[in-house]
């Protein structure tokens, strides 16, 4: 099998509620329970295929709320589509939630076995790879203390680097290219472009067109969640970049 | 190579779950000056209250009351709280709902299990009251593994619809708190079941823990080997329940993620 991810005619929908829906039984009592049906249902994504062979980075940009996540998270399992077909081959890793299961009571050390073992490493697995996570995340010297004590940035860095180290074979990436200060964030790209090499198959979602341009095979820009173009990365984010010129010159 | 991936996922969901057993565990008693041991104390402070009043307030004349209390108590505060934080098993893990792979069947394993863990390290305790009271130990206590196993049965097979139910419908914790509070003086846990009047009886034990509860008290009070028929009933009633929950389950896990 050398597709990785098969997307065909895939769409996803949500609904979406009345501003006074009734929270709980004592609201829908007094107002009616007809106010708890939604009222429409819109589709985050609709008609989407496209497939990612073996190995390739795909780019995936587009304004907020196009449904970039929402996309990322259905190839990670999270949720299912109400249309269409999605195949996944391979070991999903995902640079999305860093530092799930993290709790600030516990060290940093208790939260590295926790969080590694969460994201798909066995218990040996992570003990054998904990120091270079720590080393990774340059936190040797707090590595013993509570994870209270640590700055939004070294914990990210933790995160991240916990992350990293899972050797996905499928790796999504959402928007986390914004880890810690410029150095940090200059390691975090290059670990990805080691998993390029190894012929890690990656998706990436940013709003940052250099990197998407500089690290993708292939950019798919969404729109209102729908393809509005895929092609080559240099296409597609001079497409992209025109829209939004004119958007926001239409727009004052 | 097919098996290989398997014997990785079963290896993989064994260390998945004992880590999330000890981080909950840890994470309980961190901080506190007596950590682990509030788990063990907070029965026996039930203990004392219970024992004080049923035996000079009320007195119901059971022998050896203390011991048999204790017993009730540890097998009905395994059942309460695995409910009771079970049923927010899914609601409280937001982001490992949102991790791509992250199996989420195995939350509730954790809740159940790791009070459990509370059950099983009480266990020395209660042999210490039995030495205390002069009870005797007898070979009854192999069917202990069995019994522990059906009200785990049961006890999974609840939670399941629970913590699935609970995502959507806030108020299952509120009604659950209030079954649970009944379910207290509805079950034997002070009291002897041959206080029930004959007439009720029938009714009275439409509920399991009455014979998880006597099953407990056959093997540590009497020495005798528990009555099996009622036990494998609610094996197999749990065995149906938790297949019906675990699939209401999983098709309910697809909204988990856009509910929370």
């Amino acid at each position: 099998m050398n597709q990785a991810i098969v997307v065909q005619d895939l769409g996803k929908r949500f609904r979406r509620y009345r501003k006074d829906r009734p929270f709980t039984l004592q609201e829908a009592v007094v107002s009616g329970f007809g106010r708890l049906q939604p009222v429409d249902w819109f589709w985050a994504l609709r008609e989407i295929s496209f497939t990612v062979p073996r190995g390739e980075v795909l780019g995936v940009i587009g304004a907020n709320g196009a449904g970039k996540s929402t996309l990322l998270g259905l190839i990670g399992g999270i949720g299912r589509p109400e249309e269409g077909r999605l195949e996944v081959h391979g070991r999903v890793g995902g640079l999305l939630e860093l530092g799930a299961g993290f709790h600030p009571d516990l060290t940093g050390r208790e939260n590295v076995i926790v969080n590694g073992i969460i994201c798909g490493l066995t218990r040996r697995e992570v003990d054998r790879r904990f120091a270079e996570i720590v080393t990774f995340a340059e936190l040797e010297e707090a590595i013993n203390d509570p994870l209270r004590t640590y700055s939004t940035g070294m914990r990210m860095r933790l995160g991240f680097s916990i992350a990293a180290h899972t050797e996905p074979e499928i790796l999504l990436v959402d928007e986390v290219l914004a880890v810690g200060d410029i150095a940090f964030q200059q390691k975090c790209l290059d670990r990805i472009r080691q998993y390029q090499k190894r012929g890690c198959t990656i998706v990436i979602v940013s709003h940052n067109t250099t990197q998407i341009r500089e690290f993708c095979d292939r950019v798919i820009w969404l729109q209102a969640g729908r393809i509005q173009a895929c092609n080559g990365p240099a296409l597609v984010v001079n497409q992209y970049e025109q829209a939004m010129q004119q958007k926001r010159t239409t727009k004052p | 190579m097919n098996s290989v991936l398997h014997r990785k996922n079963l290896f993989y969901l064994r260390d998945l779950l004992q880590e999330l057993i000890v981080r909950d565990m840890k994470l309980r008693y961190r901080r506190s000056v007596l950590g682990l041991a509030w788990s063990l104390l907070n029965p026996l402070a039930e203990l004392l209250v219970l024992t004080f009043v049923f035996t000079y307030v009320l007195p119901l004349n059971i022998p050896k009351f203390p011991v048999f209390l204790y017993t009730g108590l540890l097998a009905w505060n395994w059942f309460r709280a695995s409910l009771n934080s079970g049923a927010n098993a899914i609601v409280t893990n937001r982001s490992l709902i949102r991790l791509p792979g992250f199996p989420i069947p195995i939350l509730p394993v954790v809740t159940t299990t790791s009070y459990f863990v509370h059950f099983v390290l009480s266990l020395p305790i209660l042999v210490l009251f039995l030495i205390l009271y002069k009870v005797p130990l007898s070979a009854a206590v192999i069917a202990l593994p069995f019994v522990m196993a059906v009200q785990f049965l049961f006890i999974i097979s609840l939670v399941y619809f629970l913590a699935a139910i609970q995502v959507t419908f806030r108020d299952t914790q509120y009604l659950l708190n209030i079954v649970l509070m009944l379910g207290f003086y509805l079950s034997p846990v002070f009291y002897d079941v041959n206080r029930i009047p004959a007439e009720l009886l029938p009714i009275y034990n439409l509920n399991p823990m009455v014979h998880i509860i006597g099953a407990y008290r056959a093997i540590f009070l009497d020495g005798t080997f528990p009555v099996i028929g009622p036990l494998l009933i609610i094996s197999g009633i749990s065995a149906i329940l938790l297949w019906l929950g675990y699939t209401f389950f999983m098709r309910a896990s697809f909204q988990f993620a856009q509910e929370l």
